[in-house]
């Protein structure tokens, strides 16, 4: 038997090509690397991020599921919560012990029940609803809750380039 | 492609060094002496060595590993700067020996270091690869033989050279070859632990245990290995620095395994101890998948006190991380502590005879005052000495659960109260034990593990002081009242006292009208003692063994002996209403007409009570 991390990351990429999420497409980039993922990652609708297609990067440590994945875009991305180099920043994908923002209670962190669907589904709401307070791209949170028509703006620029539309 | 060039230069450049020198001297011997001896020459001849060393590499690296992994390319690099570094240190210390024989020494000491690194990544990959040839595991196998053999020889040649010729550079190089070669066993037996796992057809669930032990014997190994070094090196030579870091990384890495261990052992302890092992009944009631696995439970599973059910194997693995239920975040470590706890504060209160403390079967914040005798000075102390006057018999201090166990960071400075032991009030977080010197690592880690726990709970105590305080003022100004009536009424007064203290069943809105209705016709105090009213209700049975207690025992001296002692002691802003109560009394001209009414109402509660 294969270890438990890679077991139950194969049960996880059958599971979403199975009954695949609305939206997601994930599985891993090459079938001899589980530990590599990749994701597509459609806007919700009716918001800014609406009908773009956003790659991203999931970087699983060896003892998966006891710790949390890495998530990072491979876009370009402005959002309050993606660094600007396209790590993603939310309190399901921090393992509870660490809390780089300091606000995060330990109930909405990371545990072994969590999965890969379950955080592509939370970055999804996550790019509905940005939480303006974590500000891991403060400019992008800043304008977020200022001046909400240029961060549209900004989104709008983005899902084009993502569909590979000229702006 | 660069690779290429620079090989290809550095070729042609030793071509033309060698062309030169046979040009100029004709003969074998002298141009081989010409070459040694013309600096330039020789930087050549180095750099083309260094390059061949770097072809054998890249070719001894493809027999026995194939494609390098980005993740073991970067690693592989990583590591080899802070070799490199560590070796230009060596030759600080060594400065006397330098020579082309010496650097040579260093260079395949390097060579073979990298080629350890690899093999341990490339077996710690055996476990996240879905695919294992048999290509890679001859590879491996092979790989381990030579690394091992060479590891033996290096430091048999090491020790003979040391015993022979005294203490040089060979040290050195026996303990590196030393610490190679238990790199190499943690490899061959993680290697055979997975394999083992691979053949087998089920999860082999005591893999990762065997993993721990291993790091930990290993790492104690090594530990002692360097420690050797490190005393050696002092002695015959000087500080060894660039053995430091790698040091530094052992003994982490030790502490680590060995905090795993620890860690793991509770785990399965709490696991063999406190939770029952899951029936086929719950299992096939539940959906039967283990969430951190993701697979079906037919195997070893557990059941948290929360109900929910998983794999003993990931719940020890996830135990060593946390102690908490990977579904519901209950902290399985709090439960049976407070269990533990709770029962003991139960039967003080039945021991006691005293009627207020019988009355009240649950945990009675009262006896905190009991406890706390010999702490500074407070409101409550007053109150307690003169219970202790006055019925020396009945609240006995109790000295076994006496205040000593409780740490000095509780202490909140600028509060006029003592640290309150928190067992009396709720659910307590772990108590503190008694001698915080017997306490091993794992124990004290614990606590600070519920830190949190214990500062919300403090929190909760000092809230609850903070409520107690309100009513001790609230008390304080009724007792203000019946004392400027006692100068009057006497008798009365005693009689409703002690009646009110009779009754064994108060009831919190006794107290909510007993303020009301002896404040109401004071149309001054009203107002205020509305925000104080809010208070008494939300003490709950907390006020009333204060005022029954008082009242049963003291007679109006001592009372105002406490009021004034109160006085002084509670900063809370409602204490200038007590300044207020006797002077309003005073000066009203309605004054008497007031008192009377004050008094009917107290006589008409204490009959309604009766």
């Amino acid at each position: 038997m294969a270890g438990s991390a890679l077991r139950r990351l194969m049960a996880e990429y059958k599971q979403l090509t199975l009954n695949p999420p609305e939206g997601i497409i994930a599985g891993p980039i090459n079938e001899e690397n589980f530990f590599e993922w990749e994701a597509l990652i459609t806007g919700p609708e009716g918001t800014c991020f609406e009908g773009g297609v956003f790659p991203a990067k999931l970087i699983f440590p060896p003892d998966y599921p006891l710790s949390p994945p890495k998530m990072q875009f491979t876009c370009e991305m402005f959002h309050p919560n993606i660094y600007s180099d396209g790590r993603v920043c939310i309190s399901i994908l921090h393992a509870p012990g660490d809390d780089p923002m300091g606000y995060e209670s330990s109930a909405e962190r990371w545990s072994p029940v969590q999965s890969v669907e379950k955080i592509l589904l939370s970055v999804v709401s996550m790019l509905a609803e940005p939480n303006d307070e974590s500000g891991a791209n403060v400019d992008a949170a800043k304008m977020w809750r200022e001046n909400r028509d240029e961060f549209n703006r900004i989104a709008e620029r983005i899902v084009r380039r993502t569909l590979g539309i000229p702006t | 492609m660069r690779a290429l060039g620079i090989s290809v230069l550095s070729l042609t450049l030793t071509v033309i060094v060698l062309a030169n020198a046979y040009y100029q001297k004709k003969q074998f011997y002298p141009s081989v002496v010409y070459i040694t001896k013309s600096n330039p020459s020789m930087a050549v001849i180095y750099i083309q060595a260094f390059i061949c060393v770097l072809i054998a590499g890249k070719i001894i690296r493809k027999i026995f590993f194939g494609q390098l992994r980005t993740a073991e390319f970067e690693h592989l690099m990583e590591r080899s700067w802070y070799a490199i570094t560590e070796t230009c240190l060596a030759f600080t210390v060594f400065r006397d020996d330098f020579n082309p024989k010496f650097v040579a020494l260093f260079t395949l000491l390097l060579f073979l270091k990298s080629f350890h690194w690899l093999a341990e990544d490339r077996v710690d990959y055996m476990e996240r690869s879905p695919v294992i040839s048999w290509l890679f595991h001859i590879r491996v196998l092979s790989l381990l033989l030579l690394l091992g053999s060479l590891d033996l020889h290096f430091i048999q040649h090491a020790y003979l050279s040391t015993i022979s010729k005294g203490a040089s550079v060979q040290l050195v190089f026996g303990f590196e070859y030393a610490i190679l070669l238990t790199i190499v066993f943690n490899i061959a037996i993680k290697y055979a632990l997975h394999s083992v796992d691979l053949n087998s057809e089920t999860p082999w669930e005591n893999k990762a245990v065997f993993l721990l032990y291993t790091e930990l014997v290993m790492g104690l190994i090594k530990v002692i290995l360097y420690i050797a070094f490190v005393a050696i090196m002092v002695r015959i030579y000087t500080l060894p620095l660039f053995a430091f870091r790698p040091m530094y990384y052992t003994l982490r890495n030790f502490k680590k395994a060995l905090s795993d261990v620890i860690l793991s052992r509770r785990a399965i302890h709490n696991m063999n101890t406190l939770y029952p092992d899951a029936t086929p009944e719950e299992l096939a009631a539940a959906d039967n998948v283990c969430i951190i696995c993701r697979e079906e439970m037919t195997t070893a599973s557990k059941k948290l006190p929360c109900n929910h059910i998983f794999h003993t194997s990931c719940l020890r693995s996830w135990f060593q991380r946390q102690q908490t239920c990977p579904t519901c975040r209950l902290n399985i470590l709090r439960s049976p502590n407070s269990e533990r706890t709770e029962p003991r504060p139960r039967p003080m209160p039945a021991n006691q005879p005293n009627q207020f403390f019988n009355a009240f079967a649950g945990p009675n914040p009262f006896q905190i005052f009991n406890q706390n005798q010999n702490v500074g000075p407070n409101p409550f102390q007053v109150l307690n000495q003169n219970v202790h006057q006055a019925a020396p018999n009945h609240a006995a201090p109790t000295p076994n659960i006496a205040p000593p166990n409780i740490p000095p960071s509780m202490h909140i400075p600028g509060f006029p109260l003592p640290p309150f032991p928190l067992f009396p009030f709720m659910a307590p977080p772990p108590m503190p034990p008694q001698n915080l010197q017997h306490l091993g690592d794992e124990e004290l880690r614990q606590m600070e593990g519920n830190e949190r726990a214990n500062v919300e709970a403090r929190i909760q105590c000092l809230r609850n002081i903070q409520i107690m305080l309100d009513a001790a003022v609230v008390m304080m100004q009724q007792y203000t009242a019946a004392a400027t009536l006692s100068g009057a009424f006497p008798p009365t007064n005693r009689n409703a006292t002690s009646a009110n203290s009779a009754n064994s069943n108060p009831n919190t809105s006794n107290v909510g009208d007993n303020t009301t209705t002896s404040t109401s016709p004071n149309t001054t105090t009203t107002t205020a003692t509305g925000s104080e009213n809010t208070s008494a209700s939300k003490t709950e049975n907390s006020s009333i063994p204060l005022n029954g207690n008082v009242g049963s025992e003291l007679n109006s001296k001592t009372f105002v002996d406490s009021k004034i002692e109160a006085n002084v002691d509670i900063k809370v802003a409602a204490s200038s209403e007590f300044d207020d109560a006797p002077s309003t009394s005073g000066s009203l001209s309605p004054e008497a007409e007031i008192r009377q009414r004050r008094l009917k109402k107290f006589q008409q509660i204490t009959e309604q009570q009766d």
